[in-house]
């Protein structure tokens, strides 16, 4: 039995993915926003192996006005399929048909589907389908692709046509004045064309559609004849070619309605009747407010901050418990055990028994050895030996500050301290007081010893699970694996893939979330809300939805944009959506928040760094728009709103799948590698320290390494390399470099690396001490403090070019490494002159320095103020004229 | 708006909320205007405006809903 290839086409949003996943068991995302398959997926039957279904894009006609109806109309006039189902969303009857009647025409046997028909019940309407076929000239089947009935007839009936090959003749749509031209222009090209398409190819000339016809290849002679008989009509109708075929169509078409369809009493319909609230002039803006602070209140501050906590401190960190019994059973002992603030009270003791000439060494290590076994009995008698001394000496600390979880001290009020000094001693306001223990004795000693024995650990726990470090860690040493191979595997690649997918169930929550407010359909309203606020700023309302996404991810926020079908538009969304803060920028935003205000708590922290995003992006719009490449008002939106349906939880979660693995995918791949290449860029060097002989190697394995040889890594000397180009940022380290470098990764890893190069080791973006290291690196050596460099270069760090697996996706959407380089140029040069006038400014203001690079500032601000303000190279003010004239004319 | 002279045509964007107007004709270039034609802006074919704020309007036509901006909704010309 030969193959038999069907096309499905249809409407945007008319069901026909669901369909084609119905039918194949595929499993293609399926949405409540026109324009979700853009390019033609194919699979086979599930039925019958033999029977292939192409599935083309969602168009309203088969005219070329966007890239879907192309590729639509090249499949079905060029490839021939055996047979085409035209899939017709009955709720939309008459919009649908308009794309049947073009069907027809393309020589292809045709069966209908009519889809939807529960929802056309639940409105009262009746579809006469008999009746619809007849006029048709086609077979008519009622179909419900969600629920899966009649699917099997109505491929069966495709099928059948297929292998007919019987050809209907197509509706005659037109009048006989059309009719009549029409024939005589297929008498004209009938030597040039298939008998099949002739009634195809009469109406593409006749429509002066030029590219449709190239094919054809007609003789000059051959198109002056047909203007001849095209002429005749345009002038006996006034109006031209391609508006009399469009609009006898839907003559026609309202004719067909007429007859087939009975549509019960109208009433308001409950989608209308939502549009009208959440796009209303006044409420559309604020409800839409009121719905992402609410979305990002729970994906940033409460579910995600859970989710990401276990998947970074858990699953990537010390391992979790997945009882939520034991769960809270160790948080409440770690809190019993935090409250002994035993640790402090060892360190304190030890302090002054320093003080008083007692050698610690010895019952430092002691401390540490019987912390992780009790039973130790070298370390037993060492204790005892200095705990006698200690005592003899009469040894009593007093005022021992006291530390929190994040080993940061804290007041008498229970608060954070958030200044520390260079040496790390506490800075403490005008009536603020330490914390401290009053006195510790031997006897408090012994005892806080004895108790950091018994701290509770999570493998106490029955429902402990390890965490992915620590069991790669034990296969390594099991497989007898070298430091090296080890360090690679673990510091390289789990750590550096690890912080990638901690971000995994935060940006989980929040596409639940976005996903549902498309499918729903609510996301077509809001880009048009947005509409009106973007267009003042040369960018789309459809621009809004990507940066949205954005705000989760880069990586599907730059895929989101190919449902803007304007290419300018397109392509400068793809530039610019990144400059919103991801997710992994946030904890960069955390750690400069608590250099700069102590904290990172602060509501409108946030939130303010989205909308210094969105300025960017903004800037960079007006800008980009005065250029020739971007020139022009961006395309008129005009877009079609779904009605509103609770999407099934099927075609949620794939769409939600859709957009994670995306990021899943490059992680796996981008961000593995370059994991690996950053640690080894950080991992080996020359040996050029003191006494070092200057080989090349592995830096921590070799003789003499100290303690901070990644001063001599290959990521140093690159680092060093480029420092220059941030040094009129303020920040000319080749740590700053090295981070920049290192957060094309993933953005947080700015923080990490700062921990690992600075020896703080895992301190976190909420700890004081690692605060401070960063304030110091812009700390010159009088101790001021460059505030200006520290913001230039967090802002720096926001909005060059995104990680790398962003940048990937940046490359794959743009698809011409021409638009792909200007693109991450662009980005990273606006990304530089921002931190410079930043840095400069403050520079000049706050700390009155003056020199060349204050004067480029000036020279840059200036020119981006006149890009601007400049008018518009080109006119197209064309809309506002008509606008004017035709009030005047209706006044 | 009942006083308004039938046959005089104004913008789409003009049209208030709730009222039902008739397409007269589309401007803007050949693209422009097939595409709103496939999407049933249509000589003749009638526009119920379900929302409009400062010109950017929510049509039905056809039977189905279109989301169109000022500049969109100003290129259709319709008779009340």
């Amino acid at each position: 039995m030969a193959e038999t290839i069907i096309g499905l086409a249809g409407n945007p949003n008319c069901g026909k993915t669901t369909l084609f996943n119905e039918l194949t068991g595929s499993n293609g995302y399926v949405g409540n926003w026109p324009g979700v398959t853009v390019e033609k997926k194919q699979a086979a039957w599930r039925a019958n192996r033999d029977v292939t279904f192409v599935d083309l894009p969602g168009i309203y006609s088969l005219s070329p006005y966007t890239p879907e109806e192309v590729v639509s109309r090249d499949y079905v006039v060029r490839e021939r399929p055996d047979a085409l189902i035209n899939l017709v969303d009955v709720t939309n009857l008459e919009r649908n048909l308009y794309l049947t009647t073009q069907l027809l025409e393309a020589g292809r046997p045709v069966v209908v589907g009519l889809n939807m028909c529960d929802l056309l019940k639940e409105r009262g309407d009746v579809v006469d389908a008999a009746k619809l076929s007849e006029m048709l000239g086609v077979p008519v089947v009622e179909v419900s692709a969600l629920r899966n009935t009649n699917l099997d007839e109505l491929v069966n009936k495709a099928v059948a046509a297929g292998r007919a090959g019987r050809v209907q003749p197509g509706a005659r749509c037109f009048s006989p004045e059309v009719e009549e031209a029409l024939g005589k222009i297929a008498g004209i090209i009938a030597s040039s064309c298939d008998a099949e398409l002739s009634r195809w190819y009469s109406i593409k000339v006749f429509e002066r559609d030029a590219e449709a016809i190239k094919a054809l290849a007609l003789t000059k002679a051959q198109l002056a004849e047909a203007e001849k008989v095209i002429k005749a009509v345009e002038s006996a109708r006034d109006d031209d070619a391609e508006s009399i075929i469009t609009s006898e169509r839907y003559d026609w078409i309202a004719g067909v309605m007429e007859a087939c369809v009975r549509k019960a009493p109208k009433k308001l319909s409950m989608s209308e009747r939502i549009d009208r609230v959440v796009t209303n002039r006044v409420l559309g803006l604020p409800i839409f407010a009121v719905v992402m602070v609410l979305v990002y209140y729970i994906a940033v501050s409460t579910v995600g901050t859970w989710g990401t906590d276990w998947a970074n401190d858990g699953v990537f960190g010390d391992g979790w418990l997945w009882n939520p019994a034991d769960q809270a059973a160790f948080e409440t002992a770690t809190e019993e055990y935090d409250a002994g603030f035993y640790g402090d009270k060892i360190d304190g003791f030890l302090a002054a028994a320093e003080e008083a000439g007692i050698a610690t060494d010895d019952v430092s290590a002691a401390v540490e050895t019987l912390a992780e076994d009790p039973e130790d009995a070298d370390a037993q008698a060492a204790l005892s030996a200095f705990v006698a001394e200690a005592e003899a000496a009469g040894v009593t600390a007093t005022d021992v500050p006291m530390h929190d979880g994040d080993g940061n001290f804290i007041d008498s009020n229970d608060e954070v301290v958030t200044r520390i000094d260079a040496e790390g001693n506490p800075v403490l306001a005008d009536g603020q007081e330490l914390a401290v223990i009053d006195t510790v004795t031997a006897a408090d000693f012994e005892q806080a010893v004895a108790a950091q024995e018994s701290a509770p650990a999570l493998e106490d726990y029955g429902s402990f699970v390890p965490s992915i470090p620590s069991v790669i860690e034990g296969w390594l040493a099991a497989a007898g694996a070298s430091e090296f191979v080890s360090a690679l595997v673990l510091d390289g690649i789990v750590a550096g893939v690890g912080a990638v997918l901690g971000f995994i169930p935060q940006m989980l929550v929040l596409f639940v979330m976005l996903c549902f407010l498309e499918d729903c359909g609510y996301m077509s309203r809001v880009a048009f809300v947005m509409d009106r606020v973007f267009r003042r700023f040369g960018l789309s309302g459809k621009s809004f939805i990507p940066m949205l996404i954005s705000s989760g991810c880069g990586v599907p926020g730059v895929m989101a944009t190919k449902t803007i079908e304007n290419e300018k538009d397109r392509r400068m969304t793809a530039m610019l959506t990144t400059m919103i803060p991801c997710g992994a920028k946030t904890p960069i935003i955390a750690l400069v928040m608590g250099v700069l205000i102590g904290g990172s708590d602060a509501w409108w922290v946030a939130p303010m760094f989205y909308f210094l995003g969105l300025a960017a992006i903004i800037v960079s719009a007006l800008m980009l728009k005065k250029t020739r490449m971007f020139a022009g008002d961006p395309a008129p939106f005009v877009m079609e709103l779904p009605d509103y349906h609770f999407p099934t939880l099927k075609s949620w979660w794939l769409h939600v799948w859709e957009r994670i693995s995306a990021y899943l995918k490059k992680a796996t791949t981008i961000i593995f590698a370059a994991s690996v290449v950053v640690w080894f860029l950080l991992e080996f060097g020359f040996a050029n320290w003191a006494g070092g002989n200057g080989a090349f190697g592995f830096l921590s394995l070799m003789d003499g390494a100290p303690e901070y040889y990644t001063d001599y890594s290959l990521l140093a000397i690159v680092g060093n390399a480029i420092a220059w180009i941030f040094a009129p940022l303020g920040a000319d380290s080749w740590q700053a470099a090295a981070a920049s470098i290192n957060a094309l990764i993933a953005k947080e890893n700015l923080v990490s690396t700062f921990g690992v190069i600075y020896g703080i080791g895992d301190a976190t973006e909420n700890s004081v001490t690692m605060w401070s290291g960063f304030a110091g690196m812009f700390t010159d050596a009088s101790g001021i403090l460059h505030v200006g460099a520290m913001c230039a270069f967090v802002a720096f760090n926001m909005l060059d070019a995104p990680c790398f697996a962003a940048i990937g996706t940046i490359r794959r959407q743009m698809d011409s490494p021409k638009w792909f380089w200007f693109a991450i140029g662009y980005q990273c040069v606006f990304a530089w002159v921002v931190g410079l006038i930043i840095n400069q400014l403050w520079e000049l203001f706050a700390l009155g320095n003056f020199g060349v690079w204050t004067v480029v500032a000036f020279v840059l601000l200036a020119a981006m103020v006149f890009q601007i303000a400049r008018p518009m190279p080109k006119d197209e003010t064309a809309d506002e004229k008509i606008l004017s004239s035709l009030s005047e004319s209706a006044a | 708006m009942a006083a308004r002279a039938s046959a005089a045509q104004l913008p789409l964007a003009m049209v208030g909320e709730s009222e039902v107007a008739r397409v007269a004709h589309v401007r803007g270039d050949a693209e422009t205007r097939q595409h709103l034609a496939n999407l049933g802006f249509v000589e003749g074919s009638e526009v119920k405006v379900i929302s409009r704020a400062a010109g950017d309007v929510i049509v039905s036509v056809k039977g189905a809903r279109l989301a169109l901006n000022r500049a969109m909704a100003s290129r259709i010309a319709v008779v009340l």
